[in-house]
């Protein structure tokens, strides 16, 4: 009814390449962010913070950054865990080490290491693909476990490996409060989602998905396959970097190197499979689903359970977890690689025709 | 339309003596031909000749164990795909070879990534110079989509599009390079009639209107020996004829090949 | 010296048993072209389902050992029967011509689905697992070094099992009609279908003969740590065995398998302390990545050309 574009016109290419080309897209994100930033902080609870609201935006950050690499880029990883260590590990470097340095610049300083680092262990898939690739980044991942638990230095020599962040805190403004940490994690997504959205629609995305689509016409049309590959691995590991480093800074406070292991991984892979490759949005919608799903199960299993006399522990929720995302995964592999993002943009296709069906 | 004859005196390219095998497979032995500037210059020849490993040598793709490739006057040896695309050569493929998940107008702007040069900082923010630089080289896509007759198919992901148009778009993405030559693959390849005489007329449009040389392979022999100025024809790997249509036409080891005569 | 082959076949030893589960890798992807990334849960499936059965016969219905045994061994491929025919049916017909890496990571949605149901159904402890192998520890040598040199009597068996099976394997593949049928889906799956082999009945066989290598491993290695989760780290483990055999070679899997025990264990006694130790976790990984750079196919697999 009023989701309708008759008599929006475009007249110039600028307004045609917009993200959102048509007025109610626009004002409905909009709408959105003021949400996010207005209302949210005065009716959240600080559980409902520190349960959904602020690992949902860190963890839609790193889900950006690895479809970067993998949704736009084509190059499979199952090491994000390793590069959002980096990026936590780096941050934390540089508070202790420089700490006249604002936390949050440490954390963005972070996030270059983990290009850095992205840059290197990207050099392997200049002449490997696919699951070759793949097994290469878990290299990664178990290198970064191992790096972290065993070379002290990187956790400036405290006994128990276990390390605390620096107090959060912007010119005096203590920022330790659950409102202040959500706002801070906000500002870091929503700005660097846009600015990845502005890479992904110009030269160098298209060079991206050029790669992605099929690697050797990309390379005849003049496409260089080191500056494309190696670009993604930056992009994606700053992006998961950063992420990386409010996770252990913001979310977590203090951390082990378990907080960065395997699973991460696999969780962040879960999250754009479900989301959808290949699309920003996807990747904020992955993270949410993945988020709640645990939360929602362990709410509503038990109780169910008991409705037949079942008791059902945490640990049976956990393998149930596992079955459904398991699950999920094929389900979307098999009926929609491009995930809910895709859902959602049929579901606006078919709004914009409501009540016609064509 | 008959020949055309028209001459030309200068040569873009020039192969010497190029021999390619695969392990113990000779894909091509000893092949040298050139290609004049302003010319369209058909390869043509049995299936299994070579003509797409030709191609593949030109641009980089396949590295010939023998001979050398001169290329606006240099003369080299090996170079990769992206470096030939730097200097000016575009192509299209035998099997389609689409961006298959991008929309046909990001597809023809990525044959254009060559001239956009705005770093990762810039195209973040995506305003001053990035922007500009978007919207610039968008005018120039929009006059090839429109020199195709494409325009209703701009944002379609080309894996939707039927093989006429796919073929079209491809065409349109080696355009907005522009190229100096034009390696085409088989640009008429699986095409009904009419779906040829429009490709035939966009490749001598591109021809006349641009000056761009084109090096084409083709099976349809009436398409060639209408469009073409002068013809290769190779066969088992080997050159078995060069020369204006007419010529081909009338030459025995040519009309053996196609008839086949025993070796 | 003495010390040094004491390491080297304490490392070869257990790369018999990476081999075990790398050759589970191999069969499926030859024939499907599936990097079967769940490997690793049917091998902690299989021995779940094992010493759940061998438990329950012995303890409450009080069973002799050997019928348990049995027992115990025609559930467990009887659940390898049911994941092979749920895999072809519910995953792999429905991706069938998909690219082989969304293949690969609906093989990690089946890897948590399995892990899942196989813990809830069984119970996720630490189940101690005895098939009736024997667990001294022997010396061998004595006559040579001082002392003689200690190996462990189960990974000698383990070797012993992992030979029967290649050897198994290779009659299979090369002196049975189903073997030919396998080999030539491996080939051309859309030729091979068209001369009339049943494409689906081929998948399920080869994913039940990766199911039963499976059940091998985990009984192997079950005996020897204990039924646990951390059997399925063993599919990682596989990996580099796997880049460094090449994905298609049966003896390549054996020997990166052999390559990659003896590496990993020498790595982490010889260099293993003067980096803080633990270097065990990632070494196969850099090793196969380095090796990778140099032979992107691996050491046996066929050589890849690129077309246009």
């Amino acid at each position: 009814m009023f989701y309708r574009e008759a008599g929006q016109f475009k007249v110039s290419y600028a307004a045609d390449q917009a993200v959102f080309p048509i007025a109610q897209d626009r004002i409905a994100m909009l709408a959105l962010l003021l949400i996010a930033f207005l209302v949210v902080p005065f009716v959240a609870s600080e559980y409902v913070y520190r349960a959904v609201l602020i690992p949902v935006v860190i963890l839609s950050l790193a889900a950006i950054g690895l479809n970067v690499l993998m949704g736009y880029c084509g190059q499979v990883s199952l090491g994000s865990g390793a590069f959002m260590a980096v990026g936590a590990y780096a941050a934390y470097n540089f508070a202790i080490r420089l700490p006249f340095l604002n936390p949050f610049v440490c954390i963005l300083l972070g996030g270059f290491v983990a290009a850095g680092v992205g840059i290197a262990f990207g050099v392997p898939s200049l002449r490997i693909k696919g699951f070759y690739l793949a097994c290469a980044t878990l290299a990664a991942q178990f290198f970064a476990d191992w790096a972290f638990l065993r070379i002290k230095w990187f956790t400036n020599y405290t006994p128990s490996g276990s390390i605390n962040a620096p107090p959060l805190e912007i010119l005096g403004v203590d920022l330790s409060s659950p409102t202040a940490n959500y706002i801070v994690c906000l500002v870091f997504t929503v700005v660097l989602a846009i600015a990845t959205k502005n890479i992904v629609r110009g030269h160098i995305g298209r060079q991206w998905m050029a790669i992605r689509d099929m690697d050797i016409a990309a390379e005849i049309i003049g496409v260089q396959p080191m500056y494309a590959k190696l670009t993604a691995f930056a992009v994606s590991s700053f992006l998961i970097g950063v992420a990386g480093g409010l996770w252990a800074f913001v979310y977590l406070g203090s951390w082990e190197p378990a907080a960065f292991s395997i699973d991460r991984s696999f969780q962040l892979m879960f999250m754009i499979i479900i989301g959808g490759l290949g699309s920003i949005l996807g990747s904020v919608l992955g993270a949410a689903f993945i988020v709640l799903l645990p939360i929602f199960l362990n709410q509503a299993l038990p109780p169910f359970g008991a409705l037949f006399g079942w008791r059902i522990s945490t640990a049976t929720v956990s393998h149930f977890e596992a079955m459904i995302f398991g699950a999920l995964i094929i389900f979307f592999l098999i009926v929609e690689p491009h995930g809910l993002a895709r859902l959602w943009s049929v579901a606006k296709e078919k709004l914009r025709l409501w009540p016609f069906p064509h | 339309m008959t020949a055309r004859t028209r001459s030309f005196n200068e040569v873009l390219l020039s192969v010497e003596n190029i021999s390619l095998s695969f392990g113990g497979v000779k894909a091509l032995s000893d092949i040298s031909f050139d290609i004049a500037k302003g010319e369209i210059r058909a390869i043509i020849g049995p299936n299994g000749a070579g003509k797409s490993s030709m191609l593949n040598c030109i641009n980089g793709f396949y590295h010939p164990q023998e001979g050398a490739i001169t290329y606006k006057g240099v003369r080299r040896s090996q170079m990769r795909p992206h470096e030939a695309a730097e200097q000016g050569i575009a192509r299209t493929f035998q099997n389609i070879a689409l961006f298959r998940g991008m929309s046909t107008l990001d597809n023809i702007m990525t044959g254009r990534n060559l001239r956009m040069k705005t770093g990762l900082f810039w195209q973040a923010l995506h305003v001053g110079p990035a922007a500009r630089e978007e919207i610039e080289h968008r005018q120039a896509v929009e006059k090839i989509i429109d020199f195709l007759e494409i325009q209703h198919i701009r944002k379609v992901p080309v894996g939707q599009l039927p093989y006429g148009l796919q073929k079209r778009v491809e065409l349109g993405r080696a355009l907005a390079a522009q190229p100096e030559l034009l390696l085409l693959d088989e640009p008429m390849a699986g095409m009904n009639i009419e779906e040829k005489q429009d490709m035939c007329r966009f490749v001598l449009d591109v021809n006349d209107e641009f000056g761009t040389t084109i090096c084409l392979i083709e099976h349809d022999m009436g398409v060639v020996m209408d469009i073409s100025d002068r013809v290769v024809v190779l066969d088992y790997g080997k050159k078995i004829g060069d020369g204006v249509p007419d010529e081909i036409k009338n030459n025995q080891a040519v009309i053996d090949a196609y008839l086949g005569v025993s070796h | 010296m003495g010390f040094f082959l004491e390491v080297l076949i304490g490392g070869l030893l257990a790369g018999v048993l990476y081999s075990l589960v790398a050759l589970g890798f191999v069969l499926i992807f030859k024939a499907s072209g599936v990097f079967n990334f769940a490997q690793g849960a049917m091998v902690l499936t299989a021995a779940l389902a094992l010493v759940r059965t061998l438990d329950i016969a012995q303890k409450e219905w009080h069973w002799p050992f050997w019928l348990a045994l049995v027992a115990g061994f025609l559930f467990a491929a009887f659940v390898m029967a049911i994941i092979a025919w749920a895999s072809e049916r519910l995953v792999l017909r429905k991706l069938v011509n998909q690219e082989g890496i969304i293949l690969f990571m609906a093989t990690i949605g089946m890897t948590f689905f399995i892990e899942g149901l196989a813990q809830t159904v069984f119970g996720a402890d630490v189940y101690p697992l005895n098939i009736g192998l024997p667990k001294e520890p022997i010396f061998i040598l004595e006559s040579v070094f001082d002392g003689g040199i200690l190996v462990n009597e189960l990974d000698i068996w383990a070797a012993v099992i992992a030979g029967l099976l290649v050897a198994g394997l290779a009659l299979f593949f090369q002196r049975t009609r189903i073997g030919r049928a396998l080999r030539a889906v491996a080939d051309d799956h859309a030729a091979a279908q068209s001369v009339g082999i049943p494409l689906n009945q081929i998948w399920f066989i080869v994913w039940l003969v990766a199911g039963l290598v499976a059940l091998a491993a985990g009984a192997v290695w079950g005996s020897k740590l204990g039924v646990q989760f951390s059997l399925t780290l063993l599919a990682l483990k596989a990996l580099p065995v796997l880049i460094l055999g090449g994905f298609t070679s049966v003896p390549g899997a054996i020997i990166g398998g052999l390559i990659i025990g003896a590496g990993e264990k020498l790595a982490e006694v010889f260099l293993g302390p003067m980096m803080g130790g633990g270097i065990e976790i990632w070494f196969a990984y850099v090793l196969a990545l380095l090796f990778l750079l140099v032979r992107p196919q691996g050491l046996f697999g066929e050589r890849i050309i690129e077309r246009v």
